[in-house]
């Protein structure tokens, strides 16, 4: 909109042509967001199978806490992103940094584990085979979700960008590996530990780094 | 006199289904909202165009307030986004300074309040950026001259400046 000489003559312009507005809900932006993990799972399911062993009883209770927990840090961080497209003031939802610390125990365990010799999986820590397939898998069904979400963003008026961004990327490395993790049939504790929680870091970084360009109005 | 939450909200909830009139007399009274707003956080000369830029985000994000939470800090909110915005951009040009000729005509309480804001921002720098920033930003030194009256290197003032500023607007943005 061009600028007025007069705040006067501006208020005019825009009155005039003031319409009826659809607004902004959060279960829109909820909506949106789950929708699209659900897509991101019904893609990873149809490229790599789904792994019945989820719901015959075989998957590690690992494989159950590890995928737990990413769920538990993707609705926090989607419930905050999607409020922080409307702005307020007042206290910020902690409840994604603390998702975030409770899922950063895994991969310090998984180490700890390695450390100690206890796991002899062939598909174990860093010599993992499939590390970087799980990895890039989790990232391409995170991308979906970090689409879905700065559209949703851009839709809004996010006033804490950088916040937004790193949400966003919480939001869609965890629900993005979560989407890929029920094709992944390795669930042992240094596998799940470390190449199912690593794309969350990277797409949180991800985030920070890509998303505040695309969302600042 | 300034409308008050109530009132305020009545408007927003018919501007927000198309009522011209309700729309006209909110963003008027928005208008002096941001105005006692911005008059403690900006020099006067540049409340005015800040004004405008907030009524046109707002009228530009008017969906995105949600009628079952108040008014006014959703427009509180709006504000800072945008004064937070509006410091980066002055800081950025150096032809742009924070305190112009012109802000000598307006009333020395306002000149001083709008000072006392900047300076209590300045208070929570690192003296070396605090120095340098208002050398350069407020009492228009040149990098060079800056540098020798502090004993800084160009590179040095340089840096200082951009982590101070970057600071600065972080301290804003954070501020609840």
């Amino acid at each position: 909109m061009e600028k007025y000489n007069n705040r006067a003559d501006l208020i005019a312009a825009m009155t005039e042509d003031l319409t009826p507005v659809r607004r902004v809900k959060r279960s829109d932006g909820i909506a949106l967001i789950a929708f699209t993990t659900v897509v991101a799972a019904v893609a990873s399911i149809a490229v790599f199978e789904w792994w019945s062993g989820l719901l015959t009883g075989e998957a590690s209770g690992y494989f159950l806490i590890t995928h737990g927990l990413l769920l538990i840090l993707g609705a926090a961080s989607t419930a905050s992103l999607v409020s922080g497209a409307l702005p307020r003031v007042g206290a910020r939802a902690t409840a994604p940094m603390w998702g975030a610390a409770m899922l950063a125990t895994l991969p310090i365990g998984a180490v700890l584990s390695l450390l100690s010799g206890h796991e002899s999986h062939a598909s174990s820590g860093l010599n993992d085979p499939v590390a970087f397939m799980c990895t890039t898998a989790s990232l391409s069904a995170g991308a979906l979700v970090g689409i879905a979400s700065v559209l949703w963003l851009r839709r809004g008026a996010p006033v804490s960008i950088e916040r937004s961004g790193w949400l966003t990327g919480l939001a869609a490395g965890s629900l993005g590996t979560l989407a890929y993790g029920i094709t992944c049939p390795l669930d042992t504790f240094s596998h799940v530990g470390l190449w199912h929680v690593a794309p969350v870091a990277i797409s949180a970084v991800i985030g920070r780094l890509v998303v505040p360009p695309l969302i600042r109005w | 006199m300034v409308a008050d939450e109530p009132t305020f909200a009545r408007l927003m909830a018919a501007t927000q289904n198309g009522d011209k009139a309700a729309g006209n007399v909110l963003l008027s009274e928005a208008g002096v909202w941001l105005e006692r707003y911005f008059r403690r956080r900006v020099p006067p000369h540049q409340i005015d165009d800040l004004v405008q830029e907030v009524l046109i985000a707002f009228y530009t994000k008017r969906g995105t307030w949600d009628p079952a939470r108040p008014f006014l800090p959703w427009l509180a909110a709006i504000a800072r986004y945008r004064w937070v915005d509006h410091l980066r951009k002055v800081y950025k040009h150096d032809s742009q300074e924070l305190m112009d000729d012109d802000a000598a005509q307006d009333s020395e309480e306002e000149v001083v309040l709008a000072r006392v804001s900047l300076d209590r921002l300045f208070g929570q720098l690192p003296e070396k950026q605090a120095e340098v920033i208002e050398m350069v930003k407020i009492g228009g030194l040149s990098i060079r001259e800056a540098a020798e009256k502090t004993g800084q290197s160009e590179s040095l003032v340089k840096v200082n400046i951009h982590r101070g500023l970057k600071k600065m607007a972080t301290l804003v943005e954070k501020a609840e």
